[in-house]
């Protein structure tokens, strides 16, 4: 579903009229919801291009995050490392993980139905789940870094400067990835498995490997998720877990395909629920914006659908 | 009948459990039981064609239902179980005319996310429901007695398989299987699909919530995060995907097999014995699609089949 120029500029524009309402309604909430979402985009992303591309609903997506999140404090406990420098290894690492389990499980249910492809990424879910809780128990762990305390203050506005690391991230990897599927050829081949494997084949594409790449760049990209979050999060098994179903409440209210999407949905909701968290007394509503609005959406889609 | 003798010895074994086993025993059975019938339910709605991943918010919205009307309203318990199981029957046919229009994934996805929907709701809710800490009960139901619990829940158990077995042989189940192999072929064949699906959706939440407000009433205890807790989503799917799913026996057996296996394990591995689920949905999925009944009873049935051959000719 491509959205035309038109279509896209009254998008933009709506956004930009809600940031500067909340904005001038409470600061805080428009600085912390764009970061938030942001981050929420950035980890939105490698699910939707899995969607995408293989037609596979990752439900193990937001434990490949926590996986990376406990390979980056494994780096920082035993060598030292900082974060944001094992970024790099850790990319590595989830890369070739990312490829095994495509290769043992998720390559064989491609072409299955759904209820297979749902049913083993929960299993494996699952077995990365408990697997880090065997390692390193449930215990809530963190990695402190004097930076990403760091603040800055703009005409008497105090706000945190680490977190618009986030925005940085998200808008390179979305500009990354987009021109890798425009101008590279091995993203043009990605782009054409996406819109007809069966297509892709005939022309002589290896379908196979376009998949296994697709997946272990998905999973690689958490890596910088894992490694620009750590600083300023205390993680335990589940903590990547919540981020799959948000992530897939983006995806699907941007549209399959539609990567720049991603990053304006991520913004919307992320400061839609920052600001009902900014709500007296109601701040605990915010966590119904994300399963609200993904099941609006996909309900209006099934009613446009059936026109 | 064979068969049949079978069947009732399973019954006369677990309807005279009480009599030998010692409380721990029954527990385990108990759990077990528990997740049968969620399994069950969970199959039910499988076998026409849609994933349902809201196992765990109806069995949370029954438990909550069943203990609010006790401490607020002084409901009997007993009666109390009804309600939870009426309120989600309500809830999910409310739900039903718009969630029913969705399919695959999206229905999948749609009933998880309801099931956080659920949860925050009531988290929220907090002069109703207790919040984030949840709502206590005075006492158990029947007093904690655990031989009536067993009896409550061996009963809510044969209820479901009872129910899971008119499903498959009525002649409800050629609209459900038909529905499942081409909904396109099964709505020119003149079922009214929807009619089919809902009815389906609302018994088998209603089943779920009944579950549910008997496990709340024997722990006399709700709170959001426990409540709904993926586990009454997993651990179903997974014993329901090892016996063999689109079937009654099928999810009767994984329930007892992954159900032993796991107290075992809880044991002897006090962090992460969940792995093992993780791994058997996988090892399944992969290499055992229909789960253990079906090959078994099949090769068993061979078997059979080729001695008695094998004596006509000798």
């Amino acid at each position: 579903m491509s959205l035309s120029l038109k279509k896209t500029y009254t998008i933009i524009l709506l956004l930009a009229i809600f940031m500067i309402i909340v904005g001038f309604w409470n600061p805080n909430a428009l600085m912390d919801g764009l970061q938030r979402g942001s981050l929420y985009a950035l980890i939105a992303l490698p699910l939707a291009l899995v969607l995408g591309i293989l037609g596979v609903l990752n439900l193990a997506h937001g434990e490949f995050l926590t996986v990376g999140f406990y390979f980056i404090y494994m780096l920082n406990n035993k060598f030292g490392m900082d974060p944001l420098v094992s970024i790099i290894p850790t990319i590595i690492f989830l890369a070739i993980l990312g490829g095994i389990i495509y290769y043992l499980t998720v390559k064989k249910v491609v072409n299955k139905g759904h209820l297979s492809q749902l049913l083993i990424t929960f299993g494996v879910s699952l077995i990365l789940m408990e697997v880090v809780n065997i390692i390193w128990t449930s215990q809530a762990r963190n990695v402190y870094t004097q930076y990403a305390y760091a603040s800055t203050e703009i005409g008497g506005f105090r706000f945190g400067t680490y977190e618009l690391l986030y925005v940085l991230f998200a808008v390179a990897v979305l500009v990354g990835l987009q021109l890798f599927l425009k101008k590279t050829r091995l993203g043009q081949a990605t782009f054409a498995v996406g819109q007809n494997p069966k297509g892709a084949k005939i022309v002589g594409i290896n379908v196979e490997y376009v998949y296994l790449f697709v997946f272990s760049l998905a999973i690689a990209i958490l890596g910088i998720v894992a490694g620009s979050m750590l600083p300023r999060t205390a993680i335990f098994p589940a903590v990547g877990s919540p981020f799959t179903l948000k992530s897939f409440a983006l995806a699907a209210m941007a549209g399959l395909g539609n990567l720049n999407g991603i990053l304006f949905a991520g913004i919307l909701l992320g400061v839609g629920e920052s600001a009902i968290n900014y709500i007296p007394n109601y701040g605990g509503w915010s966590d119904i914006v994300f399963f609200g609005v993904l099941i609006i959406v996909i309900i209006a889609r099934s009613y446009r659908g059936a026109k | 009948m064979k068969k049949n003798l079978f069947i009732v010895l399973l019954l006369i074994i677990a309807f005279t459990l009480p009599l030998y086993a010692g409380a721990y025993v029954m527990s385990v059975f108990n759990t077990i039981l528990v997740f049968m019938a969620l399994g069950l339910s969970w199959d039910m709605m499988l076998r026409t064609g849609q994933l349902s991943f809201g196992t765990a918010g109806f069995f949370g919205l029954g438990a909550y239902a069943s203990v609010l009307i006790v401490t607020n309203m002084g409901f009997n318990p007993v009666v109390s179980l009804f309600v939870g199981a009426a309120f989600s029957g309500l809830i999910a046919f409310a739900l039903g005319f718009i969630v029913l229009r969705l399919r695959q994934i999206y229905f999948a996805i749609t009933t998880l996310a309801l099931t956080h929907v659920f949860s925050v709701i009531i988290r929220n809710l907090s002069d109703l429901t207790g919040g984030a800490s949840g709502t206590q009960l005075d006492t158990a139901i029947f007093g904690g007695n655990p031989t009536k619990l067993y009896y409550m829940i061996l009963i809510i158990a044969l209820f479901t398989i009872l129910i899971s077995e008119i499903f498959s042989r009525s002649r409800i189940h050629y609209a459900i299987n038909s529905i499942r192999n081409d909904e396109t072929t099964a709505k020119s064949s003149g079922i009214d699909v929807f009619k089919y699906l809902l009815f389906v959706f609302v018994v088998t939440s209603a089943l779920q919530g009944l579950v549910g407000a008997a496990y709340a009433q024997q722990y006399a205890f709700v709170n959001p995060e426990s409540t709904f807790s993926l586990n009454f989503l997993l651990l179903p799917l997974a014993m329901a995907l090892v016996g063999g799913i689109y079937s009654t026996n099928g999810p009767i057996i994984g329930a007892l097999i992954l159900g032993l296996i796991s107290e075992y394990l809880k044991l002897i591995m006090p962090y992460g014995h969940l792995v093992v689920y993780g791994i058997i949905i996988v090892v399944v999925v992969l290499f055992l699609p229909q789960g253990v009944y079906t090959p078994i009873k099949n090769k068993l049935l061979k078997s059979s089949i080729v001695g008695g051959d094998n004596n006509a000719q000798t």
